[in-house]
């Protein structure tokens, strides 16, 4: 089947089985490979892409579900503001090791504060409870998260 | 597959009724399904444009939720958080929030598994469908019994809770959130005005608990006072009628248990059975050790440098070896066993080869050199050819135009296998009538040390202890599954690309499978997204090195988790026996130590785990008389080898929970025991092998000591729920790969053509900070600054060999080479310098930036490194390559670490009374590993080895049965989530050398978990008057050891 949908802000189409999982639309078909795959099934949040603005696990998003869908991938947010400065302060954090996780926990970290722009350290680790770091033990990736949110409230008021 | 998305509810009801036809809501239970090998519809009949299906309505006594609503949209509702408030509260506990953007309440509710059935249940749901006879509304309760009914689950009408009603929702999982459901209980009482239970309405449910209200318990509560309720008969009753059933993670007796106890205690009653145990912490008064600092970037801003691959890493733009993508590139799958031990009868791969879009298929057929591989030895075939041992043994790989054709070409490779009768255990592999793994028997190895008269020790003894410590089958879960690359170019070299952790020695055993020199190969290994050891053997290189050469086309291939879980190595699990002796003054005084290991199918490192698990036996204690001895035994399970801490976190688990039993025996302090029996400096190791200078155990130990953790609230805590314990551990890390082993190291610094100063180094960034490391320490040997060095890493076409990223050997690897090569790069350096300025080479320095006059102040730069650069050929920019052996004593009697580095770990846990799982609240982690090179760095690795220890404690195994893993991916193989992490961590370093120390620092690879088990289990210990000694602990022992122990 054919999807149309808008990637990163452009008019995209194409055409597979409907059920293929989005992360396989991006990493074969589209080779953009800033999403990460680690356990396929929505387990550990490697994947997460924006749909509609809300976080998603691309794994478990089939073709045909963003049919008419706007798909933010990480390459997507190169020029988003409040992304940058997330980056920025995970980066300055040193707040990941490996990795391989890292664009996974930036989505979660954007989704939570587009919507909830100063969240308690409780709520920024509920709202991590679905991405999976294996080398850090999540405290530098607290501490990023924390400095995240004070950056974003000094920027971007 | 189809899929239709019909926009009414009525074409939804005419199309759900046709066969082969299934609805989909949000689709996340039901891809789930596929992964386990459910089959997939003919057609699938897509909900999600049906717009009746959606919203909340706020009704006058109940809400209308659209059974398309998702959960978080549910969360979102200000309707449900102050109209139901147990509901709002259940939401936030199932799933995560990604999930829960997708997951709808329909999907909840008709999967018949949701998590939320038993909250619907107690806040009486009724469910409405539509169904070719017409609409209909039931209670929830109702449907649940009956559910054979023909249609789509429309809505749910949602009573609001009396804004009164005492509720409870709890889950319990296999870790604190994100998890499988063990089981769910709700309940919800109306009170009357008096405080009397007006209705009382219970329900258990969630994963495989079937959601089901509990009448008994109901009528037992209604028209008592709220008061005066026997929560002693309660939970009697809880216990009679809960219906649960058992998996391979849970008993029945279990999820009974822990549901009768939520519903207890989250209705506000007491435990019965339950004593209160009188846990508390030692006083201590003794001082830190001076110089100790707290690690973190408040408190050495200075000391605090971003790492060069950071910025990247976090914009997904860093390219790792499985994100490459080129037009021609191949797709590569393989085909692996599925049976746990069989001989293979004959391989057809022709069908397959003939499929279109095939371009190469390969088998044991195609290997031209020794098709055996194994970092010790070599006994694991590439591809198999004569059995399979284990059910992830590779049997042939296929390179195709897409991963679709490679898959369906796997299913049209022909294999007759005769099933072969399979080892399961270690145990059972060493009984004379085992059947044989390899052909050679199922000993791998055998081991045998001893120091002194053991039994005679034993004979002087006061008190001895016995206790057998089981460990786990931990798998290294790097985010980064294996996989890679791979290409021949016109040349005809091999470019292998996949993550590894020593690109030489994966050269050379690719050289000896292919029969092709090993000039004829490169490989890259970095960047590796996590590893842990787990890459250290070879794993998908042979494989990619194959389909490469055979098909002249480049190919990629990487492992799904499901194949890494099935295929890659795990730690070996262990069963250590262990019995200790104690003199009437607190001195050991005999030490044996038997320990089973289990290798799975093949070596690997197994017999180095062995070996160094019986270095590490005594831990950093003086013991006359020991004996310690070591066995590896062939198994099916799977197959194992390196793993972070290689065997020396199992037995400084074992001997440092003895010491606290030992303690607890003889009326001594944690402190008290350990302070008696310590390791001093220059002593010798417990085989009498030379320990270098530099021993921090006493530091350690008094750092342990003075830590404020053991004034901390300790004992049962006022929500009657979690009973509060400190514990601790000393930790005695190796560094280097031993006396025995050939353990080659080295570098290159150089200037490069762009003027940087390059550190090359045939060792990999996996994650934990090489390159930082790099900077850091040419940087501080040269004089000039972190940004003027650029490591160069990962390649053996661009750097020396520098030996193995592993066994903590990188920090003193880096160190070394550069303190070997710097005199003479430097003094180069400065003579070409000297030569284009025309000046005396000896009055110039190296300095941040370029070269300097030395001795002045002056910030001037008389020549940057780029001018530098920018004024020599290729052939006349300053090099230098040093190679030399790792550090290692002339003990050869066995394998025996000269560089060691020190380490006390603390913990303060809590324990549940109400479910036994364990919580660790405090974490806090002093080391003794010389000068910190780079605090991010060295924090991340004692923190990030904290968590890792973790979970190996409490959460992480592989259970196989059959010879076939239990679990197949990060859905049941639990990982520690953000909140299983310590909720405090605290790193301490303390960085002095001896003045003789000629080792510099340490490495803190393996530093940061080897105490954490030991110290966590020694918390339990002093919470519960319990010493757990099999890992993961089971809550359920937990539980049982609370209400036993009187």
């Amino acid at each position: 089947m054919t999807t149309s949908f808008t990637l990163n802000g452009q008019a995209c189409s194409l055409t597979c089985q409907p059920e293929t999982p989005l992360v396989k639309v991006l990493r074969d078909e589209l080779a953009m490979t800033a999403t990460k795959e680690a356990c396929s099934i929505g387990r550990c949040g490697a994947c997460l892409v924006l749909i509609n603005g809300k976080a998603a696990n691309a794994c478990l998003t089939m073709a045909f579900q963003i049919a008419g869908a706007d798909v933010v991938t990480t390459e997507g947010l190169e020029n988003d503001p409040l992304a940058t400065a997330i980056r920025l302060a995970l980066a300055e954090e040193n707040a990941f090791q490996c990795g391989y996780c890292a664009p996974g926990f930036v989505m979660a970290l954007v989704a939570l504060l587009k919507e909830h722009p100063a969240p308690s350290e409780d709520e920024i680790r509920a709202s991590l409870e679905g991405n999976i770091c294996r080398c850090t033990g999540y405290h530098s990736i607290m501490r990023g998260a924390l400095a995240a949110v004070r950056l974003v409230q000094e920027t971007m008021k | 597959m189809q899929v239709v998305s019909p926009a009414s509810l009525s074409d939804a009801l005419a199309l759900q009724s046709q066969d082969g036809n299934r609805l989909c809501a949000g689709g996340t239970a039901l891809q789930l399904e596929w992964t386990k090998g459910l089959a997939k519809p003919d057609r699938l009949v897509s909900l999600a444009s049906i717009s009746e299906l959606k919203g909340i309505d706020a009704g006058l006594e109940s809400l209308r939720v659209g059974a398309l609503t998702t959960l978080a949209d549910l969360i979102r509702a200000r309707d449900i958080s102050v109209a139901l408030p147990l509901l709002h509260h259940a939401l936030g506990k199932i799933a995560a929030p990604s999930i829960r953007n997708q997951a709808t309440l329909g999907g909840n509710i008709a999967g018949l598994s949701g998590c939320l059935l038993p909250a619907l249940l107690v806040l009486e749901a009724k469910v409405a469908w539509l169904t070719p006879a017409g609409a209909t509304e039931m209670p929830l309760e109702n449907w649940l019994s009956g559910h054979s009914l023909n249609g789509i689950l429309t809505h749910a009408m949602l009573p609001s809770q009396g804004p009164e009603d005492r509720w409870t929702f709890r889950k319990i999982g296999l870790r604190a959130a994100f998890t499988p459901s063990v089981i769910n209980v709700a309940a919800r009482l109306s009170l009357g005005a008096e405080g009397d239970v007006l209705s009382a309405r219970i329900a258990v449910g969630g994963g495989i608990v079937a959601p089901v209200r509990l009448s008994e318990a109901e009528r037992f509560l209604e028209g008592q006072a709220l008061e005066a309720v026997d929560w002693k008969g309660l939970h009697a009753c809880l216990m009679e009628t809960i219906a649960a059933p058992a998996d391979a993670f849970r008993s029945a007796a279990y999820r009974k248990s822990v549901a009768a106890n939520a519903l207890v205690h989250g209705l506000g009653g007491e435990l019965p059975d339950r004593k209160v145990y009188r846990a508390c912490a030692p006083e201590y008064d003794v001082v830190p050790p001076e110089g100790e600092l707290l690690l973190s970037r408040q408190e050495q801003p200075n000391a605090w440098h971003e790492r060069p691959d950071m910025a990247a890493k976090v914009a997904g733009r860093l390219n790792y070896l499985t994100d490459v993508r080129k037009p021609d590139m191949l797709v590569g799958r393989i085909l692996r066993a599925g049976l746990p031990h069989a001989r293979i009868l004959s391989l057809d791969t022709s069908v397959a080869e003939a499929l279109p879009g095939v371009v190469s298929v390969v088998t044991h057929r195609d290997i031209k050199g020794s098709n055996a591989f194994g970092i010790v030895i070599q006994d694991q075939p590439a591809l198999c050819y004569d059995k399979v041992r284990h059910c992830g043994d590779p049997v042939a790989a296929v390179a195709a135009i897409d991963a679709e054709t490679a898959e369906r070409a796997l299913s049209l490779i022909r294999v007759e296998y005769e099933e072969l009768e399979t080892v399961t255990d270690a145990q059972a592999a060493l009984l004379p009538d085992a059947p044989f793994v390899h052909d050679n028997g199922n000993l791998q190895r055998e081991l045998h040390f001893s120091r002194g008269d053991a039994e005679a020790g034993f004979r002087r003894a006061a008190h001895v202890i016995e206790e057998t410590y089981v460990t786990p089958r931990q798998m290294h879960g790097f985010m980064e599954t294996e996989g890679g690359h791979a290409y021949v170019d016109e040349d005809g070299l091999l470019h292998v690309f996949a993550g590894g952790q020593h690109g030489a020695r994966d050269r050379l055993q690719l050289a000896r499978i292919l029969a092709m020199p090993e000039e004829r190969i490169r490989v890259v290994t970095s960047p590796t997204g996590g590893a842990f050891g787990g890459k250290d053997e070879l794993t998908v290189q042979p494989v990619l090195a194959l389909l490469a050469l055979k098909s002249r086309r480049p190919v990629r291939l990487q492992l799904s988790r499901a194949e890494s879980v099935l295929a890659g190595q795990k730690r070996n699990p262990m069963s250590i026996r262990m019995k200790t002796a104690i003199d009437s003054e607190g001195k050991l005084v005999a030490h044996e130590v038997d320990v089973l290991a289990e290798a799975g199918a093949y070596a690997s490192l197994g017999p180095g785990v062995l070996e160094t698990a019986l270095e590490h036996a005594a831990g950093p204690y003086i013991i006359e008389n020991v004996r310690t001895s070591g066995r590896l035994a062939y198994t099916n399970n799977g197959t194992c080898g390196a793993f972070r801490g290689f065997g020396a976190n199992q037995l400084t688990f074992a001997i440092e929970c003895q010491m606290d039993k030992l303690a607890a025996e003889c009326g001594l302090t944690a402190l008290e025991i350990r302070r008696r029996n310590l390791r001093k400096p220059t002593d010798a190791g417990y085989l009498g092998q030379l320990v270098a200078p530099t021993e921090r155990s006493e530091e350690m130990l008094a750092a342990a000591g003075a830590s404020k953790l053991w004034t901390c609230p300790q004992g049962p805590q006022p929500d009657g729920e979690w009973i509060v314990g400190t514990g601790m551990a000393l930790n005695y890390q190796g560094n280097g790969l031993g006396s025995v082993v050939p353990d080659p190291a080295g570098g290159r610094l150089s200037l490069s053509k762009t003027g940087m100063i390059e550190g090359g180094f045939g060792l990999d960034e996996l994650g934990q900070g090489l390159l930082t490391l790099v900077k850091a320490t040419v940087a501080a040997e040269l004089g000039c600054a972190r940004q003027d060095v650029e490591a160069v890493t990962g390649d053996t076409a661009a750097a020396p060999d520098s030996g193995s990223t592993t066994a903590s050997r990188g920090t003193y690897v880096v160190w070394a080479t550069t303190r070997r090569a710097a005199p003479e790069f430097a003094d180069k350096m400065r003579k070409a310098a000297g030569r284009i300025l025309g000046r005396d080479p000896d009055m110039l320095a190296l300095a941040p930036g370029g070269f300097k006059e030395r001795g002045t102040n002056s910030g001037d730069l008389l020549l940057s490194f780029r001018q530098l650069a920018d004024e020599l050929d290729e052939g006349e920019l300053p090099s230098v390559t040093v190679a030399y052996e790792f550090p290692k004593n002339d003990y050869t009697a066995g394998n025996a670490r000269l560089i060691f580095a020190f380490g006390a770990a603390l913990a303060r846990v809590a324990v549940s009374r109400v479910t036994g799982e364990v919580r660790v609240l405090d974490l806090h982690q002093h080391t003794a590993a010389g000068p910190v090179m780079d605090l991010a760095a060295y924090l991340g690795q004692i923190e990030g080895g904290a968590v890792q220890g973790l979970g190996f404690t409490l959460t992480e195994d592989a259970p196989m049965r059959d010879a076939r893993y239990m679990t197949a991916n990060l859905d049941t193989y639990m990982l520690p989530g953000i909140q299983d992490s310590a909720r405090h961590m605290r790193v301490f370093a303390l960085e002095s050398l001896d003045a003789n120390d000629a080792y510099g620092p340490r490495g803190v690879g393996e530093l940061g978990i080897g105490a954490v088990t030991p110290a966590i289990a020694n918390a339990v210990f002093a919470a519960t008057g319990h010493l757990r000694t099999v890992t993961p602990f089971q809550p359920e022992e937990i539980l049982a050891a609370l209400v036993e122990r009187p």
